[in-house]
């Protein structure tokens, strides 16, 4: 195996709905600045850059880090949909640790457009075709958002096998929304009753229209390095990287499930090569953050992490097992309902919520006694990564 | 040194640096290439008089050596006099080292209130006036190093030194707060707690430790601490003669005391060990990991209470780990065997039991509890218990069943079962526990649910819940309906316990007289087998495949060889009360027993079937008006709207049939016409009246879709950009119709017509003479349900709640279930066409409430 990872520095702005933000570079070099600073490294330190982002034409990622500093380094600019942060971070881990590098700089970013994502290349092939073709066999495909048709599906799909309540999926907005007023970064500080949420009105049965995270703009950062190099740098106790992997589409996508097409199986074999990596069980984490993109598929990740059994997350969530004093605190930053989706930037900002959550950095929505975490990161198309981090 | 730490360009303020620790610190910094502010009063050690001699002599010596400084005389309670400096002579301030002290020892009897004062004023008071006047600077730049100093008097307490000990560790809990403060602006903030020869410890320490204990042995720490590539913070070190080290603080696991329960000063001494013991300790770093163990108990809630025996906060609602059992037909054939079938091996009935390749195998259904209960034998035999569940098998008594089926067994599978703790009764003396188990078969289907009812002996009493009280099951006055008497073999326990459970007490002479039983006993589900056996015979001519249900309670115990006596009493067609009686001994020995039967043979949910041909989208066109006139229109309104075709930027190919036309709409150039082309990007076919009604909005794509009326081919996304075909003016394609009749293609008849009457209605009626006639399909249907039917609309309710269940025209807000569907599909799941699990995965049908009423809308058959 390779060297141990450590990350060392994050960091993030407050993250905006589109129109209302800075530039995506102004936004990602206050980021990678931020992330600099709390790792107490010098930009002329890192040795290479991986940015995330999914909207913007080519080489945004050296047009955001040069404005930290410009000292020639590689950057690699990463685009893998909504799990574009998390790929970014992974790579760079890679490079850490099989030994090509110290010091590396993980910037995500995203400046989103109004409105619900649509495809802007119609001349050619759209990568989600065979996705879209599993949907229209399975229910059809309406005027809705797709991403609300796709998860939505999987909603029901969930909800007629294991008689799933409506409410339940309105319960995981209604935490999301608790935990984002405990947190400044969040796009959504206000709290909703739970009434507001299921009379809000409907983008694609089950979910309302406060079920769907928002557009967002925003970036995150995170700074990377061996142990040689912490001690060098006398950082004691860092976060480290416990496990990670990545999984990508199964033959099982493209069959006749939609909690499948939408990536219930990635998750599931991510999480579970995190867990032979780490040797640690879901039992012996304390904070997730999770791909709330929909309350659907929060609530059908639960499984797919093992947070609960099979058949379980409507007991899970009505035990408030997925919030402060229940087993695990799942997306204590609002997650992508509240705090919002920058594609680009939501793994480093998944990662961020993290390690400042081992640090014990985080105040009001600070779970105690926090010691290991883990983040799930999916991108429809497809890509989902699954990452471990711990304090000791 | 390539990697030398160096402070050029920050400045660093030194209180109490003339002399001792603190102009060892300055003198540090000033080498590696930091200003610094060299701040002392020039007082005595002990707090009387000033100087400025100290300071300059330190200033003098770092310019000596090339270095930056000023000096400042004024005391640490002055403090923002001192930042003041810093920013006079260098402009900013980056470090701060609070280092000025003095000591008035003396033992706690003769301190004077001047003693204690002075020492809060220059320790406490000196240092929180330096840092706040520098802490809007430093939180401002986003940059800074704070140091407290502090002592072991303070950390451990040392005589003569109340009032500095006071001072001392009161500055650790101000770095502590201050570091989490800072910590966002990057400003980190660490104490120390040194020791070192100086005036002010020359008089406690004896002269020649004090030469090995030179403050140049502190200041490499402190330089360490206020170099910006440290990221240390809220730490604190104890330092001095070449040693460092780091300090924190060790909790003992402690002990919890769940709320709710009696405890007093006795329970306290009794877990002193537990409260001060440090085994397993654990280093809460922050007030959340401090609240932890208290919050988790405040969390849990009350007690539920408990003994030695069983601890219903931990046991109830345990889920054990599920495990995995299979059988076959040689399973099932053992099983009848030992529950007496076979007697008769020419009998058709007992033969279906036992012949594998019978055209009329069938699990006997009682089979259900088998893999379950050795399953909790197994675990037994192997040391396994939930938590909070003390008591071995030995304690154990069987004393209630019930066992249901959701359909009839397989005749050979491999099932998986969860078990949890469903309650626990304290039933005084003994206690009660029942724990269900859910067996799914090899889909995954909910296949049988057993509920064991155990009770433990001697383990009640502790106060708690002593659950239902009411007899269920008693038989009637009159005189039973049907009465089996059969004898049970000498060898029945023998050839039960091949089954799987292999107690000793069944089989062991030796064994039952160690438990004060003449000889082995009959298993009590023996006996279960035999009465559910007897009771299939009388009611149900031998099939088992209608059994729903059985419960009874074990009453009291059975010889091998003893008759079985059955009395039944027929209590509705689904519903037969049972007891069972040893004759020899006219003993009841099961009780309180039912068995219930299902009116028909339950079957699984059909597999998805292919999507079911819903009715074609009506198209009620006004007479004249064409897809041509509806195309014409479309160019028209795409030529007003260019905003439209910039946004699609779309080829599209609309291939009509019945009849048939071609039409391409070309979003990239912004023409609509007649014909194909030759690069459509998204191809759609459908028939003439479907596009009509899509383009009138009263057929959206997706039912298109569903039902296979409309195929797309190409760029499946773009189809969601058609929206704009509604948004054209009826008006418009009305005058285009009035304006070029001869162009137009004769439009297609409409497809089915917009006017059939209503088949909602005819349906609940059948349901409703359905129910009345079968009373027992009230239990199946189970709830109150509300259908909303559109299209042409019309509201029902179903209420499986009463008996017979019953079907109402109108609504009911106390519903569980709400279903909205459209009268067609309502027809075609009456019709056994529709498939209501695909109808609701494509919103056709919605649910509110409970969905799995939407498993049983096969009821809605004929």
């Amino acid at each position: 195996m390779g060297r141990r990872v450590n990350v060392i520095g994050v960091g993030m702005v407050k993250f905006q709905k589109p129109g209302a933000s800075e530039e995506y570079n102004v936004m990602a070099s206050k980021a990678a600045r931020d992330a600099l600073a709390d790792a107490g490294v010098a930009y002329e330190d890192v040795e290479q850059a991986y940015a995330g982002y999914v909207y913007g034409d080519s080489t945004c990622g050296q047009r955001a880090v040069y404005e930290v500093g410009l000292t020639g380094i590689p950057v690699f600019n990463v685009n893998n949909n909504c799990s574009t942060g998390s790929s970014a971070l992974m790579l760079a881990r890679q490079a850490v640790e099989g030994g090509l590098a110290e010091c590396v700089l993980v910037v995500g970013f995203e400046q989103m457009e109004k409105g619900a994502l649509q495809a802007k290349w119609n001349d050619r092939t759209n990568p989600l075709d065979k996705h879209v073709g599993v949907m229209n066999d399975a229910q059809g495909v309406n005027q809705a958002p797709f991403a609300a048709q796709m998860f939505g599906g999987a909603g029901r799909e969930y909800r007629w096998r294991y008689g799933t309540k409506k409410e339940t999926f309105g319960r995981i907005s209604w935490k999301a929304r608790q935990h984002a007023n405990r947190n400044p970064y969040a796009l959504f500080g206000d709290t909703l009753t739970l009434d507001e949420i299921m009379a809000a009105p409907e983008v694609f049965d089950p979910l309302t229209r406060y079920q769907c995270c928002p557009p967002t703009c925003g970036a995150a950062a995170a700074v990377l390095c061996s142990d040689d190099y912490a001690k060098r740098k006398g950082i004691a106790n860092p976060v480290y990287i416990a496990g990670q992997a990545m999984a990508t589409d199964f033959a099982s996508s493209f069959s006749d499930s939609m909690m499948k097409m939408v990536g219930y199986d990635m998750s599931r074999a991510a999480a579970d090569k995190v867990y032979a990596q780490s040797g640690l069980g879901p039992k012996d984490v304390q904070v997730v953050e999770l791909h709330d993109c929909f309350t659907a598929n929060e609530l059908i990740t639960y499984e797919a992490l093992g947070l609960c059994g099979e058949g379980e997350a409507e007991k899970f969530i009505e035990a408030g097992d997925n919030s402060f004093g229940g087993r695990y605190v799942v997306n204590p930053s609002g997650g992508l309902l509240s705090k919002g989706h920058p594609l680009g930037a939501t793994g480093l900002a998944q990662c961020t919520e993290l390690v400042w959550q081992l640090r014990g950095q985080c105040d009001k929505r600070q779970v105690p006694d926090a010691r290991v975490a883990l983040q799930h990161n999916l991108g429809l198309g497809g890509a989902c990564v699954v990452t471990m981090y711990r304090r000791d | 040194m390539a990697d030398e730490l160096r402070f050029d360009g920050r400045v660093a303020i030194v209180t109490g640096a003339g002399n001792g620790l603190g102009r060892s610190h300055a003198l540090l910094f000033a080498k590696r290439g930091a200003k610094v502010v060299v701040n002392d009063l020039g007082g005595a050690h002990t707090g009387g008089g000033r100087s400025s001699a100290a300071a300059d002599a330190v200033v003098a010596e770092i310019r000596a050596g090339g270095g930056e400084a000023v000096a400042n005389y004024d005391s640490v309670e002055d403090g923002a006099a001192i930042v003041q400096s810093a920013l006079d002579a260098f402009g900013r301030v980056d470090i701060v080292v609070n280092n000025a002290g003095i000591l008035r020892d003396v033992s706690f009897a003769k301190m004077s209130p001047e003693d204690w004062d002075l020492i809060y004023r220059v320790h406490v008071l000196g240092a929180y006036r330096v840092t706040a006047a520098a802490w809007p600077h430093l939180r401002d730049q986003k940059y800074g190093r704070v140091i407290f100093t502090s002592s072991a008097a303070g950390i451990y307490g040392n005589f003569g030194q109340a009032n500095y000990a006071m001072a001392k560790l009161g500055l650790v809990g101000f770095s502590n707060t201050l570091a989490i403060e800072g910590k966002k602006a990057n400003v980190l903030v660490n104490t120390i707690a040194p020791i070192a020869g100086s005036r002010m410890t020359e008089t406690v320490l004896p002269k020649e430790l004090l030469e090995n204990l030179k403050p140049e042995f502190v200041s490499p720490l402190v330089a360490w601490l206020a170099h910006e590539s440290n990221s240390e913070t809220g730490g604190l070190f104890e330092v001095g003669g070449g040693f460092m080290g780091k300090l924190r603080w060790e909790r003992s696991k402690g002990a919890t005391f769940r709320l709710g329960r009696a405890w007093g000063p006795e329970q306290v001494r009794e877990r002193w060990g537990e409260v001060t013991g440090f085994d397993a300790a654990e280093h809460p770093a922050s007030i959340n990991e401090s609240m932890a163990p208290i919050m988790a108990n405040v969390e849990a809630g009350p007690s539920k209470g408990g003994n030695e025996f069983i601890d219903v906060d931990l046991a109830l609602g345990y889920e054990f780990p599920k495990f995995e059992t299979h059988y076959d037909e040689r399973d099932l054939a053992l099983y009848a065997l030992g529950v007496g079938a076979g007697r008769k091996p020419l009998d058709p009935t007992d033969l279906s039991y036992l012949y594998e390749l019978g055209e009329s195998f069938q699990a006997l259904p009682t089979y259900a509890v088998v893999p379950v209960v050795n399953g909790i034998l197994d675990a037994g035999r192997k040391g396994e218990r939930g938590p909070g569940m003390n008591f071995g098998l030995d304690r154990i008594l069987h004393g209630e069943q019930y066992t249901e089926l959701l359909r009839p067994l397989p005749t050979k599978q491999t099932l998986t079962h969860r078990t949890r703790v469903k309650a626990i009764y304290d039933k005084g003396k003994g206690a009660v526990v029942i724990n269900e188990t859910k067996s799914y078969d090899e889909d995954g289907d909910l296949l049988a649910i057993n509920e064991v009812s155990t009770f433990v002996r001697g383990a009640g009493g502790w106060g708690g819940d002593r659950g239902p009280s009411v007899e269920l099951n008693v038989p009637p006055q009159r005189a039973p309906d049907a009465v089996i008497e059969e004898r049970t073999g000498e060898d029945q326990a023998l050839l039960y316990r091949l089954s799987g459970d292999w107690n000793p007490l069944h089989a062991d002479p030796g064994f039952a007289g160690a438990f004060g039983y003449a000889k082995p006993i009959l298993h009590g589900l023996c006996s279960f087998g035999f009465s559910g056996r007897h009771v299939l015979e009388a009611f149900c001519g031998g099939d088992g495949r209608r059994f729903k249900s059985i419960k009874v309670r074990f009453a009291d115990t059975v010889f091998p060889g003893e008759t079985l006596v059955t009395e039944m009493w027929k209590e509705s067609d689904t519903r037969v009360v049972f007891r069972t009686k040893v004759k020899e001994r006219d003993k009841v020995v099961i009780s309180n027993a039912a068995v219930e039967f299902y009116t028909e043979v339950p079957s699984k949910q059909p597999k998805a079937k292919p999507a079911a041909a819903s009715a074609p989208a009506a198209a009620s066109a006004p007479a004249k008006v064409t897809s041509a006139a509806v195309f014409e229109a479309i160019g028209g309104y795409l030529a007003a709207h260019p905003e439209i075709a910039a946004k699609v930027a779309t080829v599209y190919l609309f291939k009509l049939t019945n009849p048939a036309s071609s039409w391409t709409l070309d979003l990239k150039l912004n023409k609509v016409g007649a014909g194909e082309t030759a690069k459509p990007e998204c191809t759609l076919e459908l028939t003439d009246a479907d596009f009509m009604a899509m383009t009138e909005g009263k057929a959206n794509a997706m039912k298109l879709f569903t039902s296979g009326a409309l195929k797309i081919a190409g760029n499946v996304m773009a189809s969601q950009k058609l929206d704009f075909l509604t948004k054209v003016d009826r008006k418009a394609v009305e005058s285009a119709a009035a304006a070029a009749p001869a162009k137009a293609p004769e439009a297609a008849p409409a497809a089915g017509a917009a006017s059939s009457p209503a088949k909602a209605p005819a349906i609940f009626e059948a349901l409703a003479a359905k129910f009345a006639a079968h009373p027992a399909l009230a239990g199946e249907w189970g709830v109150l349900a509300q259908f909303d039917v559109a299209s042409p609309e019309g509201h029902w309710v179903v209420d499986g709640t009463v008996t017979p269940a019953t079907v109402t025209a109108g609504r009911n807000a106390a519903a569980t279930s709400r279903l909205a569907l459209s009268d067609d599909d309502l027809a075609s799941l009456a019709a056994g066409t529709g498939d209501a699990r695909k109808m609701f995965q494509h919103g056709a049908l919605r649910v509110d409430g409970d969905v799995s009423v939407a498993h049983r809308l096969h009821l809605l058959k004929k």
